[in-house]
């Protein structure tokens, strides 16, 4: 029995390809915009770049990180190509790779796509020591999916609000998933499955989506339930976004399938789909209506392009579909979530609710 | 109302020209070509896209479509003045004051329908994310389709493969909306003049190093983004050979751009865009000169014939704002060395995520050859928030900086 504690490898986008990593036996580690660490990043990037990227950079300038046996990094927007900038300076020592991450999902982009995770496949071939093989990916694959259903199966119950601990335990428990081994996860997902019975459904609140970039405090969860909102669905990258499963048909080009199964998951802003524009501002009204929400909560992050452009879209999608918005910009600290706190208050009142 | 400036523009610059040949310059040449450019893209009667910043423009030429980056518009709203009511208009309809003003400058001017309406769009993924945004949010308010180019990060065979066939994806896209075919012979024609702008350009580029640089405070500025509009077409030649022909007469008669150039300074990324006072200050009061911009280099080969679409794919991913830091930070080293410049002075664009990200890393760059550099805070398009005394104050304590450090005396008697 092999009893060597697994390393971890760093990644900081929810596009990366975390069965591979698994696949190649290291543990996945996602370095959250969260923490202590002290502001040093704009010794290295402008205070004009998004909050996330200088939080991910603040932890590994500050030593907020575990040891990591490398980094995947994810050429998906600017801010991400500067922490991946930053990063071989700020810690030279480390083994980092920047994987390149096309904007559609054509076929074209997905041959592409293919390559570089072969790439990424080789380089960490490297750095274990021992082939990572496609089989191994693909059995990586399923597991990922199991872990992924199971968290979807945990928001369905946080959406009625029959998970004990709301959505600061559901936020938790997603972290959690990008922070451990996968193994772990699904053990402490057949763990609460089995608790689930006996949650009390509490007060619901109302119904809201939220979306945006990057939300990954339990706490800031906590406050919006605390004003009253039930976040009813998600479309976050720390949230329902950051794992999703990815279909592989188990026929021939296993990683031309997993290179167009990413590229064609729930679109962060920063994915475009020719020859339509406003796909963002289409999906956002879509989930709102489906998941029944009254309203729709952004948290975005300052300085965030990718989402700031495509707001007024998404203002005119939900307006036509008769949702309110609230949109609340953030900077990876409780501290600015708390200062909207009589905005959201306010949001909840107009939609019908009262703050508990 | 932009249509009718144009044209005035156009015209007085030809009456110019006629009228008094001695008025002639590049810049005049320049900035007549472009307003011709601009005539055709608001006439209305010419198939028009609309672009992001890094889109092959010849290749668009070589199919009959006037294209253009709608950046340039938020750039040169800002040059005549007339920016500040399309900034107002776009934060009115919800952008961000956080964001890009070249890019709320053309929103704006979409909204208040001042844009022409294209034919279709293609956006780019370099230079910044915010730039493939708008182009989508143009797509989205003219209801025409959107192409999207992903320029990748790597510029090695697959990254160089990946592009180019992104590019001739693009073509069948362009054809299929314009209802007529690439013309075999007509894109040939369109990279023999690309090569041949490429060539003289090139040889202007190597004529502004000398010392005194003989370009003048204005020659130099945006002629590097804003030149490869007319790649592909004999008005790209006409420039490149106008600046080539001005900046070698000067040269050989060691005419400086600025008479007493003492101090030689390197501009990174773009201008400020609005009229102000700091570059004719800085020459005036201290001979300090902006000798060379970020973008006024050629880092490409010529475009092979027999293969063009690699051969743009290259062109694109040698563009240092594109790829890793390091090949940026390493093309400043080389075009510091090369221009022998005193320092650098970054103007931070202000919602810029690509171009003043990494400001931190590209000083640090930049010192280990010796050239400090001075990060302003500024926005390049927007003078709602220009403060010029506190720039100036920066400025001049940058200047006293490079003074002390002895530059600019081995250049004194050589200028003077």
């Amino acid at each position: 029995m092999n009893t060597q504690t697994p390393q971890r490898m760093g990644f900081a986008c929810a596009y990366t390809p975390l069965p591979i990593i698994d696949a190649a036996g290291f543990v996945p580690f996602r370095v959250l915009p969260m923490g202590d660490a002290p502001d040093q990043a704009g010794s290295f990037l402008h205070d004009n770049i998004c909050p996330h990227v200088k939080r991910v950079l603040d932890r590994a300038l500050g030593g907020d990180v575990p040891e990591l046996a490398g980094v995947v990094l994810m050429n998906s927007c600017d801010a991400m190509r500067r922490v991946s900038d930053a990063w071989a300076t700020a810690r030279p020592a480390d083994r980092v790779i920047t994987l390149d991450l096309p904007i559609a999902c054509d076929d074209t982009s997905v041959a592409h796509f293919k390559a570089e995770l072969a790439r990424l496949m080789e380089r960490l071939s490297e750095w274990s020591g021992r082939p990572v093989t496609v089989e191994e990916v693909v059995q990586s694959v399923d597991r990922y999916n199991a872990l992924a259903a199971g968290l979807e199966r945990l928001a369905d119950y946080a959406a009625v609000g029959a998970l004990s601990g709301g959505h600061r335990v559901l936020q938790e428990i997603f972290n959690r998933s990008v922070t451990r081994s996968v193994d772990e996860s699904l053990t402490e997902l057949d763990r609460l499955a089995a608790g689930q019975g006996d949650s009390q459904q509490t007060d619901p609140g109302v119904p809201v989506l939220l979306f945006g970039n990057v939300l990954p405090d339990p706490e800031a969860l906590e406050l919006l339930e605390a004003c009253g909102c039930r976040v009813v669905a998600d479309d976050v990258c720390t949230g329902s976004r950051q794992l999703v499963c990815y279909q592989l048909d188990g026929q021939e080009d296993p990683l031309a399938q997993l290179a167009h199964a990413i590229l064609s998951r729930p679109a962060c802003a920063r994915t475009l789909v020719s020859p339509q524009a406003g796909l963002l501002a289409g999906q956002v009204a879509a989930r709102a209506r489906e998941c029944g929400a009254k309203g729709a909560i952004a948290h975005v992050m300052k300085f965030c392009d990718p989402y700031l452009a495509r707001l007024p879209a998404i203002r005119d999608a939900l307006r036509e579909a008769g949702l309110p918005l609230l949109v609340l910009e953030g900077d990876c600290t409780l501290r600015s979530l708390g200062q909207h706190r009589t905005r959201i208050e306010a949001f909840v009142e107009m939609l019908g609710g009262s703050p508990p | 109302m932009i249509l009718p400036y144009i044209k005035e523009l156009a015209a007085g610059i030809e009456a110019s020209l006629r009228s008094d040949p001695n008025q002639d310059s590049a810049r005049k040449r320049f900035t007549l070509e472009i307003a011709r450019l601009g005539i055709r893209l608001f006439s209305g009667e010419e198939r028009v896209a609309w672009c992001g910043v890094f889109a092959p423009f010849d290749l668009l030429t070589a199919v009959g479509v006037t294209s253009c980056f709608a950046e340039f518009v938020g750039g040169w709203l800002a040059t005549i003045g007339a920016v500040q009511p399309m900034l107002e208009k776009a934060e009115q309809a919800g952008y961000s004051t956080d964001s890009c003003s070249y890019h709320r400058g053309v929103i704006g001017a979409a909204l208040e329908g001042m844009m022409p309406e294209p034919d279709f769009l293609i956006a780019t993924s370099t230079p910044c994310s915010g730039g493939m945004a708008t182009t989508e949010n143009l797509s989205r308010h003219f209801s025409k389709d959107l192409f999207t180019i992903h320029i990748p990060r790597d510029d090695g065979p697959e990254g160089v493969k990946y592009l180019a066939d992104q590019y001739r994806a693009m073509v069948d896209f362009v054809t299929a909306q314009i209802g007529q075919p690439m013309d075999a012979a007509r894109l040939r024609q369109a990279m023999e003049k690309t090569n041949r702008a490429r060539a003289l350009l090139d040889e202007a580029y190597a004529l502004a190093q000398a010392v005194p640089t003989p370009a003048r405070r204005r020659d130099m500025s945006n002629l590097g983004i804003v030149l490869p509009l007319l790649f592909g077409s004999e008005a790209g030649i006409e420039v490149a050979r106008a600046y080539r022909d001005e900046f070698a007469r000067k040269v050989k008669a060691k005419i400086a751009g600025v008479p007493g150039e003492r101090i030689r300074l390197m501009w990174l990324q773009n201008r400020i865009q609005f009229s102000n006072p700091l570059e004719q200050w800085l020459e005036e009061e201290h001979k300090a000169v902006l000798v060379f911009d970020e973008l006024n280099q050629i880092c490409w080969d010529p475009i092979d014939l027999e293969d063009p679409y690699i051969g743009l794919a290259r062109r694109a991913l040698s563009i240092p704002l594109g790829g890793p830091i390091e090949r940026r930070i390493r093309n400043l080293q080389q075009h510091a060395r090369a221009y022998r410049v005193d320092g650098a002075i970054n103007p931070c664009h202000w919602g810029c995520r690509q171009g003043t990200g990494g400001r931190g890393l590209v000083e640090r760059g930049l010192k280990e050859v010796g050239v400090p550099v001075l990060n302003l805070e500024v926005d390049c398009v927007d003078p709602r928030h220009f403060s010029e005394g506190q720039l100036r104050t920066r400025l001049e304590a940058f200047i006293e900086m490079i003074e002390g450090r002895g530059a600019g005396g081995a250049r004194l008697e050589v200028a003077s």
